[in-house]
């Protein structure tokens, strides 16, 4: 049977390509992606589910999903022009498939997708955490971005769902899971910095909810993250609940690395419980 | 319902480059193709992207024009604008 082995959390900001490519491989940012990437490689898992919300890329306005699954056998990416290579990724179908309709028989309302491509809020964390496009994904699409957003308690009762599709699924295999987004961050909003087109309106919130993180404090997290108080830290805020289902698939436990950058207003976190 | 035209025509302003050039070199022209509102269209000519943003559209679409300075908009003009828009949150 399959089993969740590992769960791992990173920003997907669309310029992290190009600056570590101009400042190189011992700036911060390459290196907090070369931590969790060395604990990827460390469990190989064999598939990645990834959640994540779509910046209008792969959905627009006409048909935004609440929550969706992509099933597919090749995705490929960014399709939004952010400056890194272009990649192809494989999906893993039959588990894609599995999850979604376990879901719809525990009553989560999962839309498909099919024949689609992702931004670089899929691409980016995969470029830097696995470059070879070798472990094939199952992509969880959750609005984090068009309000009404769905509530925590929901995305955390995801995560649980989707663990309990992991461990009914016949295949023997080890899944690991993957959050990608930011705790606080605007673009395009009135909250962005003056003369900017971005900012992190809320590094307290940012602090706090890594400060959660670190303490394993999950419930209290969820409680606290309504999508007033998320969006108030950004309209992009709504992204933290990728986080909170991914912990949905693990227990309640503090994470093996948890890395900030509070200027930032996100973290790069990995949680293991394998012992090595 | 129409601010929806607003969020399309920021996408399409990515995605289709001729919309794009023609966005560019024409605004006034590339937007009669749109079914806007008036009010959408005199907006949108005078980059007054805090009322744009007040009537629905969404901030991180509209952010998009500064990319090419669309209607004006580079990114410390778009920035003062859309930093004085009244924001319900």
């Amino acid at each position: 049977m399959a089993k969740i082995v590992a769960a791992f959390g990173v920003p997907h900001n669309p310029n992290f390509p190009a600056l570590v490519a101009k400042q190189g491989s011992d700036c911060e940012v390459a290196r907090l992606y070369a931590e969790v990437a060395s604990h990827i490689e460390s469990v190989r898992p064999d598939v990645l589910i990834v959640f994540d919300n779509d910046h209008f890329n792969t959905f627009f306005l006409n048909n935004f999903p609440i929550f969706s699954v992509g099933i597919a056998d090749k995705i490929s990416g960014p399709n939004d022009q952010t400056v890194m290579p272009r990649y192809d990724v494989l999906v893993h179908a039959d588990l894609a498939t599995h999850i979604r309709t376990s879901g719809i028989n525990k009553g989560f309302d999962l839309a498909l997708a099919q024949d689609f491509d992702v931004d670089h809020s899929i691409m980016v964390p995969l470029h830097f955490l696995t470059p070879k496009m070798n472990i094939p994904i199952v992509p969880i699409f959750i609005n984090g971005l068009v309000p009404p957003l769905p509530s925590s308690k929901r995305c955390y009762a995801l995560g649980r769902m989707v663990r309990e599709a992991v461990e009914s699924w016949a295949a023997k295999a080890d899944v690991a899971v993957l959050a990608s987004g930011s705790f606080s961050l605007e673009i395009g909003g009135p909250k962005i910095k003056p003369g900017e087109r971005s900012g992190v309106p809320d590094v307290e919130w940012a602090k706090h909810v890594q400060a959660r993180l670190e303490q394993g404090q999950i419930h209290e997290l969820i409680e606290e993250a309504t999508a007033s108080r998320m969006l108030r830290a950004g309209n992009i805020g709504g992204e933290l609940l990728n986080w909170i289902a991914m912990l949905g698939t693990i227990d309640a436990r503090k994470p093996r690395f948890i890395q900030p950058q509070l200027d930032h207003g996100h973290a790069y976190g990995v949680w293991r419980w394998d012992g090595i | 319902m129409s601010i929806y035209a607003v969020n399309k025509l920021c996408r399409d302003a990515l995605h289709d480059l001729e919309f794009r050039a023609a966005l560019k070199s024409d605004p006034a022209r590339a937007l009669e193709m749109r079914s806007l509102s008036s009010q959408e269209r005199e907006a949108l000519l005078a980059g007054d992207v805090a009322r744009l943003y007040e009537m629905g559209a969404s901030g991180f679409l509209l952010s998009y024009l500064t990319r090419w300075d669309l209607f004006g908009l580079t990114v410390p003009i778009y920035s003062e604008r859309i930093r004085a828009a009244h924001d319900p949150r």
